[in-house]
């Protein structure tokens, strides 16, 4: 017996004219938490999709628990005890607790009818085998994501799975579902099953896993132990680039005040005071439920203050509703992109032109498409949109450029004031640097920027002065000599 | 135990199959103190005998729904597969039992629902779009290639059509009623079915393709096999409607069946099955036919006119949907809370009323 579970070796794959992977290897140890990070179409998902048989490599060998295959069958994995966590859970939303957990297993086992009391068994031995409580009965459509999550995770152990490949986990779990997952994976590793966590998440990766490897355009560029990785090294073997945070603030100067806010209250926070000057990007930080949300959809007009009032350039304004807000050269990049602020089927163009359209349309409402068209691709090379053409949908580009679209489209409304709620979330390391890069250039050129988030080394990076809200009011502001991701963390 | 009980309790009450039950009351106290008719011998078994076609066809849009999409070619694979027994019966002189007329319009019916099926599973199309087409070919088939027109039944059909189950007077009005034998084909296949979707696990493969496409095929359900199957199934079930149809009407008409589907269709999805697939009931499936069939059936009794009908029964699809949506809308809010927990909460909230404003 070796000991390694899987042992991949020069695999090639191509699709078409895409070469997808180029020669990688990737060895896991037996009991492992191995990690496997790389920037999107970095070949992460084409290696889990080889191993777990979906694809065939055109050449390289896969090795399983000291068995080799030059291709392998998805049933070939799946006794070889392959399992995959997808990112979609695939799960059967119509269906019970209790026939999501069973039915794969009844499946395999070729089973013509089915024995509700069988399956009862079949899903608590399931559930149990990580203490995990939930009612067998409930539909899974009614569960909440995390224990989506769980039964795929309860179901994959079913199958008497030895590896267990998880594609990015983490990525729609809040704080406490992630940490019941990091528990739940240390006790998987206790009961001898190996883990392949899929992710690009520094923090994580330092937390739960013991290796890792990291890919980059379809080759395997670091295999390293996690205890001999930092923060550098991961950006660079990521992007290939290096990165100096630093620097990007180096040309700050605050001018005059911009924005004013004065014992405002709304629902949701109390009794606010800030000043933000031109050339100055204040970050605005806190927990869920802080209040931070909140104060940035009433200045843009989506929450109304009950108290206190809002300068805008030296005049007190009144922010009834968001086209007031833009009148005022405020605008707001919302937190969720994908249901708030994209048309993700509609193209780049379109997507970025939409608050523009009715500056260049004539008085009728007919559209200028040359000067849509110019405006857009201005702006798609302005701030470095990664996109054949413009025209494309939305939904081909990556998170990270998805963000700079949404951006853009603000941008175009050549606001004074940006208020951007979480800007990087779910952005890979080489688009949030851009982006910071981006923002604090903005500043440069005169504007004031609001960045709400609750990533300690964003806000460290790019903010000149941190806010704390704490249950709807500020508690601290850090000023620039004292900002570092230490201190802020105490507050967060 | 106990609150497991009043859980399931609850869960009831609030389901869509619940909410058809209590306008299927009303309705029938409504039409009973009005004309004093609803509740007698021979109203309930005229109910029961014009439920058994619609209930029939019921099945063959229920497994549509729950499996793929919309199916609206059952009326026509049912004129086209009955037409063809009737003639078998004529042609041949036929003279034996029943049970093989059924078998050849069954025999036509698989065939049929093979073609929809082989199109949909093969080429992903949409079922919608497939069971239209098609069912503008059986069609053209029925009435321009084999120039169909109505037509008196061979004695082995009629003479089946004219037994009864029951039959009942109703000696105030002096009126009878019977019940046919066809009321047990449709008892008989909606045993079947419920079995086979319930208790094997081809049946669960139905439900599962239809919730997620995806994670049925990465968990080994053929899933191109399921649709074509649900189509084949539905076809022969179609066919055997349609035989039940001409037998019950004593002579066989070709344009009677066109135009079934959609008032079938409302009555499935006013039971509660979800236009997405994977979602629904044959006791929805029933009382939905029911309620469709008191409106057509009943409302007689109280003096409304025909034309009347209809405006109830759209404005009982529309309410019945409605609340559906409704009630999707409120799950989804649920969930979307539960998704986000505590304090999220109430920013979730917050961002919905702000887009709201």
């Amino acid at each position: 017996m070796s000991e390694n579970i899987l042992s991949v070796k020069g695999v090639h794959k191509s699709f078409g004219g895409v070469h997808a992977l180029k020669g990688v290897d990737l060895t896991i140890k037996k009991g492992e938490v191995h990690c496997l990070a790389g920037e999107n179409g970095c070949g992460k998902s084409t290696i889990i999709k080889v191993i777990s048989g979906v694809h065939k490599p055109d050449s390289g060998e896969v090795e399983l628990n000291g068995k080799k295959y030059t291709s392998i069958t998805p049933s070939e994995a799946i006794e070889a005890g392959v399992q995959i966590i997808y990112q979609d859970f695939s799960v059967f939303p119509n269906l019970t607790v209790m026939e999501n957990l069973a039915i794969n297993k009844a499946l395999a086992s070729k089973k013509k009818f089915i024995n509700k009391k069988e399956f009862r068994r079949i899903a608590e031995e399931a559930v149990n085998k990580i203490n995990f409580k939930v009612d067998l009965d409930a539909l899974v459509e009614d569960l909440p994501v995390a224990d989506k999550q769980l039964i795929a995770i309860s179901r994959a152990l079913l199958a008497d799975a030895k590896l267990i490949i998880m594609d990015e986990p983490t990525t729609t779990l809040t704080k406490t579902e992630v940490k019941r997952l990091f528990e739940i994976i240390e006790d998987l590793k206790e009961q001898g099953v190996t883990i392949l966590f899929v992710s690009h998440k520094l923090d994580e990766v330092y937390e739960i896993c013991d290796s890792i490897t990291i890919f980059r355009n379809g080759e395997n560029v670091l295999s390293c132990q996690v205890s001999e990785m930092d923060d550098e090294k991961f950006a660079y073997y990521m992007t290939g680039r290096k990165f100096d945070s630093q620097n990007i603030k180096q040309n700050a100067k605050a001018g005059d005040s911009i924005l004013e806010v004065k014992n405002l209250s709304a629902p949701g926070f109390d009794n606010v005071n800030f000043n933000l000057r031109k050339g100055e990007v204040l970050g605005i930080s806190g927990q869920l439920g802080s209040g931070r949300t909140e104060l940035s959809l009433a200045l843009f007009g989506l929450l109304k203050p009950y108290e206190g009032s809002i300068v805008v350039d030296g005049k007190e304004v009144n922010i009834t509703s968001p086209a007031k807000a833009q009148e005022l050269g405020i605008a707001l990049v919302p937190e969720d992109r994908l249901t708030e602020g994209l048309f993700l089927s509609q193209s780049i163009k379109r997507n970025i032109n939409v608050t523009k359209l009715d500056e260049l349309s004539s008085k009728l409402g007919v559209m200028n498409i040359t000067a849509l068209t110019d405006e857009s691709k201005g702006w798609v090379k302005n701030i470095g949109v990664k996109t054949k053409d413009h025209e494309y949908p939305v939904q081909t580009l990556s998170g990270g450029n998805q963000q700079k679209v949404v951006l853009a489209r603000w941008l175009a409304t050549n606001p004074n004031v940006l208020i951007l709620n979480a800007p990087t979330v779910g952005v890979d390391i080489g688009a949030k640097h851009d982006i910071h890069t981006l923002l604090r250039n903005l500043a440069n050129e005169g504007r004031g920027i609001i960045v709400v988030s609750d990533d300690v080394k964003e806000l460290v990076d790019v903010c000149d002065r941190v806010m704390v809200m704490q249950q709807g009011k500020i508690i601290n502001e850090i000023a620039s000599g004292d900002l570092n991701a230490d201190m802020l963390s105490q507050y967060i | 135990m106990n609150s497991l009980t009043t859980k399931k309790l609850k869960k009831s009450l609030v389901s869509t199959e619940f909410f058809v039950l209590v306008l299927i009351v009303l309705l029938a106290v409504f039409i009973e103190m009005q004309s004093g008719l609803f509740f007698t011998n021979n109203n309930l078994v005229d109910l029961l005998r014009s439920m058994i076609v619609p209930s029939i066809f019921a099945l063959c849009a229920y497994l549509g729904f729950i499996s793929t999409g919309p199916d609206v070619s059952f009326p026509l694979i049912a004129a086209l597969s009955s037409y063809i027994a009737t003639q078998f019966v004529v042609i041949t002189g036929f003279q034996g039992s029943i049970a093989i007329v059924f078998l050849v319009a069954i025999a036509v019916g698989l065939v049929l629902g093979s073609i929809n099926g082989f199109i949909i599973a093969k080429y992903n199309f949409p079922s919608l779009i497939v069971t239209l087409g098609t069912s503008t070919i059986f069609s053209g088939i029925l009435l321009g290639a084999f120039e169909a027109s109505r037509m008196e039944l061979p004695a082995t059909m009629a003479d089946f059509g004219r037994q009864s189950l029951l039959a009942v007077t109703n000696a105030k009005a002096g009126i009878g009623s019977s019940l046919p034998m066809t009321f047990l084909i449709f008892v008989g296949l909606y045993i079947i079915v419920y079995f086979v979707l319930n208790h094997t696990m081809a049946g669960r493969g139905v439900f599962a393709v239809g919730g997620d496409e995806t994670s049925a095929e990465r968990a080994g359900f053929n899933v191109k096999l399921i649709r074509f199957g649900v189509f084949t199934v539905s076809g022969a079930i179609a066919a055997i409607a349609g035989v039940c149809y001409t037998v019950e009407s004593l002579y066989y008409l070709p344009t009677e069946f066109a135009g079934e589907e959609m008032i079938v269709i409302a009555a499935v999805i006013l039971g509660g099955t979800r236009l997405m697939g994977g979602v629904g009931t044959l006791k929805g499936t029933i009382l939905g036919t029911l309620l469709i069939t008191i409106v057509t059936n009943s409302l007689i009794l109280v003096g409304i006119p025909v034309y009347w009908q209809k405006f109830f029964i759209g404005a009982i699809i529309i309410i019945g949907t409605a609340i559906s949506v409704i009630q999707s809308h409120n799950l989804f809010k649920s969930k979307k809370s539960k998704d986000s927990k505590g304090l999220q909460n109430s920013e979730v909230v917050i961002n919905e009323t702000a887009q709201k404003q």
